[in-house]
């Protein structure tokens, strides 16, 4: 997939996508990250053949979309943002429907099997309105593998999910990979993206602010340690402060961050010679998240940018 | 499976097993046919009740009550006493009464002036059936006392080949209307929730075509209401003395009309966003509709600009056509009528499909 300078405009002024340009490699998965509002979605939909893009261009599976999406349909698969099934269909009714429009052959054995590989083997009979969120998402996924996708788009797939259910999904898409499958990702999630992606874009008011492997990013925009002092709170806070080492209260631990690893060791044992009460220390290597964090300048959750 | 075979085989299903489709497809046709063909239907032993103040005690006043209770009209009660008959009406909230005065007898029998009082509201319906008897029934008395017989008179002939009854007029009403209903209404609810639940653009996934959804639309809706028809009919035959027939072209006027509602509710499915003003902007079209396309009454009566209005009603050609070819076995008029349904129906089905979107803009 090849996108250059993508610009979608929404009258009279907004411009959701602002000049993005990526590539995405067969049988990887490429995660277009950031908060809600960020574009990824206008991104994912344009290049499903969803929506119009203003310019730009578009090649997806070697063909140009502005000349159709027709050709390379039945070589893509969908699960949409806010994915919900056909309530009044069974799961196992509802995968036969998707794979006649897509005019796949499927017998019975192969609509069930297709059940069981997300893990709805149990539920394929029953109506879809009485399935959980999690297995609702599965659905989605199954109606979005059904015609063997070369490439597969699924955004948000696991938002709203529980962490159980979240790494299921997480499995399917892996397998899935395994298959050859190319799939785009769309999440705000970080460290699905960390997991999941060979490739991350993260974007950001309508643009792309960084791309590039997961570990790639963190090397390039996240070179800190941090050393996390558990449970000690803010007088283990005062303490550091008094003693004149940078320091930060992160929900009731003190994290220090030492920007030369070779510091590393020196700071431990200035650490441990200080009387502060915590549970446990550890280092951490920055993550998605502290890259995010540092490109965005706040955090996320659940799609939102905090204050 | 085909694509067409197999959405019109899913969205049957999803049909189905809603709660309110079978319900407006099936019993509604039936309750209405039962319900107004109960109303209309000729009285056995009921008829207008008919309160009489007689104040005469000859055997003309009795020969008059005979003659009226004989019509089958009336259900004749007595008013003892001598109260104002206006009064009696009021105080008692009928909806008429009638006051033979008590010189009756003596007046006929010296051929003087004898006048009867027939008293009520004149808005009630039964007053005018009650006046038009009492009329025929005094006329008829009038050519007998003077050995008279008339020379200007009318008869009526039937048009059609049975004497056909309000249920035989109501019957291609009902089928009209419960092929709006179910095909319009439930379009338009179907586009709202495809449209908020996402459903467009899922299907814009796949390999579908716009044309394709639209037309297994159609053929379901036919396949049901032919099916509903063919209920109602059978009902309607059980339960009354059922002159109209179903034929062939009747058949083919619910398929065409069919064809004509659900291509409307996809062409307003166009504007509504959810089903909240799924139901409002059906309500604006098919409430009007229901009331003037001769579903429910004969149009001729009412006044020219109702009748203007009624012409611009998709429902009334429907309607006519089917009472054409069910009641008055016209099968011309009923072709001209199909022609009329079919035309805008294809007219309704290029509209929606040029105009419905699938995808964001």
């Amino acid at each position: 997939m090849e996108v250059v300078d993508l610009q979608k405009r929404y009258p009279p002024d907004t411009m959701a996508v602002d000049g993005v340009s990526f590539s995405i490699q067969r049988g990887t998965v490429f995660s277009l990250l950031g908060p809600n509002g960020a574009g990824k979605t206008t991104t994912v939909e344009i290049l499903e053949g969803l929506r119009a893009p203003t310019s730009g261009s578009v090649t997806v599976l070697g063909t140009d979309i502005s000349k159709g999406y027709g050709q390379i349909r039945k070589r893509v698969g969908v699960l949409p943002q806010n994915f919900e099934p056909f309530d009044l269909l069974s799961p196992f009714e509802a995968v036969g429907y998707w794979a006649d429009l897509f005019e796949v052959k499927l017998d019975r054995k192969e609509i069930a099997a297709t059940l069981e590989l997300v893990g709805l083997g149990e539920r394929q009979k029953v109506m879809s309105k009485t399935l959980s969120g999690g297995e609702k998402r599965k659905l989605g996924i199954a109606l979005s593998m059904v015609n063997s996708p070369e490439l597969l788009f699924l955004d948000e797939p696991t938002t709203g999910l529980d962490p159980r259910a979240r790494r299921d999904l997480w499995r399917l898409i892996e397998e899935t990979k395994k298959r050859g499958t190319t799939v785009v990702l769309t999440t705000h999630y970080l460290d699905e993206a960390e997991k999941l992606a060979d490739d991350v874009a993260i974007m950001h008011k309508g643009r792309i602010i960084a791309q590039g492997a997961p570990e790639q990013l963190v090397s390039e925009h996240g070179k800190k340690t941090s050393i996390v002092l558990v449970g000690a709170g803010p007088e283990g806070l005062r303490e550091l402060s008094r003693r004149g080492i940078p320091a930060l209260d992160r929900n009731g631990d003190v994290v220090v961050t030492v920007e030369d690893p070779a510091e590393l060791r020196k700071m431990f044992a200035k650490l441990s010679s200080i009387e502060v009460s915590y549970k446990e220390m550890y280092t951490r290597r920055e993550t998605l998240e502290d890259v995010f964090l540092s490109l965005i300048g706040s955090r996320m959750d659940e799609g939102v940018l905090e204050e | 499976m085909n694509r067409l075979l197999s959405d019109t085989i899913s969205f049957g299903r999803q049909y189905l097993r809603t709660k309110i489709g079978p319900f407006f497809s099936f019993i509604f046709p039936v309750l209405l046919i039962l319900l107004f063909g109960a109303v209309f239907s000729a009285p056995d032993g009921g008829g207008i009740s008919l309160p009489v103040q007689n104040l005469d005690t000859g055997p003309y006043s009795t020969a008059l009550l005979d003659i009226l209770n004989q019509t089958g009209y009336f259900e004749i009660s007595m008013i003892e006493g001598e109260d104002d008959i206006v009064d009696y009406v009021n105080d008692n909230s009928l909806a008429l009464a009638l006051r033979v005065p008590a010189n009756f007898s003596s007046n006929v029998a010296s051929s003087l002036p004898a006048t009867v009082v027939l008293c009520g509201d004149t808005s009630r319906s039964s007053f005018p059936i009650a006046q038009g008897v009492l009329d025929a029934v005094i006329n008829q008395m009038n050519y007998n006392l003077t050995g008279a017989s008339p020379i200007v008179s009318f008869e009526v002939q039937f048009a059609g080949s049975e004497q056909f009854t309000g249920y035989d007029f109501l019957l291609p009403g009902f089928v009209g209307l419960t092929v709006m209903v179910s095909a319009m209404y439930f379009m338009t609810s179907i586009c709202a929730e495809h449209r908020s639940r996402g459903y467009f653009k899922l299907l814009a996934t796949t390999t579908l075509k716009k044309s394709e959804w639209l037309s297994s639309k159609f053929i379901f809706n036919s396949i049901m209401l032919i099916g509903s028809l063919l209920v109602t009919f059978a009902v309607a035959m059980a339960a009354f003395d059922l002159k109209a027939v179903l034929t062939p072209v009747s058949l083919i006027l619910v398929v065409a009309g069919a064809f004509m509602f659900t291509s409307l509710g996809m062409l307003l499915g166009v504007v509504v966003k959810d089903p909240e003003s799924a139901a409002a902007v059906s309500n604006v079209i098919g409430f009007p509709m229901m009331f003037l396309s001769g579903s429910f009454w004969d149009l001729s009566a009412s006044p020219l600009y109702l009748q203007v209005i009624s012409k611009a009603m998709p429902l009334t050609y429907l309607n006519n056509g089917l009472r054409d070819t069910m009641v008055f076995g016209n099968e011309t008029s009923a072709l001209v009528n199909l022609l009329i349904v079919t035309v805008l129906g294809l007219v309704f089905f290029i509209l929606a499909s040029r105009w419905m979107s699938w995808k964001e803009a």
